[in-house]
């Protein structure tokens, strides 16, 4: 499986990163093989719709799960949408490596309804 | 920017082509505030009583209130719609030119489906432009709405965005371009702005062959008069100042310095009034209902100086 892990740098030993539009990086694991290949999140500095964009960058890149901290109404509809499985609760004390092995044990809860409102993403403008 | 730029001149010459001949007043003024609207229908008001046929656009669609101070209500209706894409799913090639095509990301292209609109749209039909196979076409949703309501020789124009919208700017132009068409027919054409020095006013200062800032003696006053003087430059227009308030202590000096360094002169000077307050609570132009009062005399004063010298 493709899991896509937000991450503040580019490999698995940086420090997870719990926003997803405005995540610096995403780290597309193959949780079989654990080759990681990091994809800059270009939708990050959008002043508009930056969870949509950085749903369209993961399932480009043929993520089958996201693991991150929140996500709001816009990249949740679109993640479901791409048939991307969402798993919430990242936190950003964890590096990446970390939060990969909390996952396989099972240790993050799928979300079935998006956690924040609008602009909830914590996107630099409204935080 | 203390010294302003100016815009190409084939620009300026481009962005204030109008195709009739009545003069056209701009009445904005940077801060908020600070009188522009009451500057604008007691100058409109003061011009039809001197039989001039006015038009009054109010080109502040996200808070229209010429209409309260002139107490009158919204008549003719016309909705203002934008564009919005609608994808044809036997055309679209999931390409996702669109999606990169648009700038606020609200376009979304699940792997092989069509693109969704998921986000917000402003109606910039980028992505109508960048389908190579015809795809996309063209829906419309409402953004708000423009009014016309005559009473003798005032006319204004004016509209209004639905409350959570965010294209105010298609709002605008649909104002000024409804009263623009019909502005031949006037002796005097005036149009008050919104605050600030963003498109919109940008937009609502187009094709005015004169422009008055409106402000106050105040820190934030000077500060913003001086930005909107720096505007009104660069779009290659001759602006005045005209000073609200003009008796609070304050920045006055500061005020002069900044007209005199936009080559701008302070042409009218308003003290405070009791009888203007009383006439905006009231919903009617002092210069109608108190024409003995000091601002009355000013804005009368200003209306004769503008027919002496356009009209």
């Amino acid at each position: 499986m493709k899991l896509c892990i937000t991450s503040s740098g580019r490999d698995l030993d940086a420090l997870a990163d719990e926003r997803f539009g405005r995540a610096e990086f995403f780290l597309i694991v193959d949780t079989d093989t654990l080759s990681v290949e990091a994809v800059m999140n270009t939708a990050q500095a959008a002043g508009q719709g930056a969870g949509i964009g950085a749903a369209q960058i993961i399932a480009d890149k043929g993520a089958d799960a996201l693991l991150t901290g929140v996500v709001g109404p816009n990249a949740f509809q679109s993640l479901k949408e791409a048939g991307i499985i969402i798993y919430e609760g990242l936190s950003d004390n964890d590096t990446a490596r970390e939060a990969l092995e909390k996952f396989k044990k099972g240790g993050y809860r799928e979300a079935s309804a998006p956690s924040g409102g609008p602009g909830h993403g914590r996107g630099r403008g409204r935080w | 920017m203390v010294t302003a730029e100016k815009l190409p001149k084939e620009i300026i010459t481009a962005i204030h082509r109008k195709d009739f001949k009545t003069p056209v007043i701009g009445v904005t003024g940077g801060k908020g505030g600070v009188g522009k609207t009451t500057v604008a229908v007691n100058l409109a008001e003061a011009l039809a009583e001197m039989d001039y046929k006015v038009l009054l656009a109010d080109a502040d669609v996200d808070a229209p209130d010429a209409a309260i101070l002139l107490g009158l209500p919204l008549e003719n209706p016309v909705d203002v719609f934008i564009a919005m894409p609608l994808i044809d799913e036997e055309k679209c090639t999931s390409c996702g030119d669109c999606v990169h095509a648009c700038r606020r990301n609200a376009l979304f292209l699940p792997r092989g489906k069509v693109p969704i609109l998921m986000g917000e749209c402003n109606g910039c039909e980028a992505c109508f432009m960048a389908c190579p196979t015809g795809a996309i076409y063209r829906g419309e949703r409402p953004v708000g709405k423009t009014y016309k309501t005559e009473r003798g020789n005032l006319t204004l124009y004016t509209g209004e965005i639905i409350p959570g919208v965010e294209e105010s700017a298609f709002v605008v132009n649909a104002v000024k371009m409804r009263a623009f068409k019909e502005a031949g027919a006037f002796d005097i054409v005036i149009i008050d702005t919104s605050p600030g020095t963003h498109c919109n006013v940008i937009n609502a200062l187009r094709g005015c062959d004169a422009v008055y800032a409106v402000t106050e003696p105040t820190p934030l006053g000077a500060h913003d008069l001086s930005r909107i003087l720096d505007l009104v430059e660069f779009i290659g227009l001759n602006g005045s100042v005209v000073l609200n308030r003009s008796d609070l202590p304050g920045a006055r000096d500061e005020i002069d310095a900044i007209a005199k360094r936009h080559n701008a002169a302070v042409t009218v000077d308003i003290p405070m009034d009791e009888l203007l307050m009383k006439s905006c609570a009231e919903g009617i132009p002092v210069v109608g209902t108190y024409p003995e009062a000091e601002s009355s005399k000013r804005f009368i004063k200003m209306a004769e100086d503008i027919a002496g010298e356009c009209l």
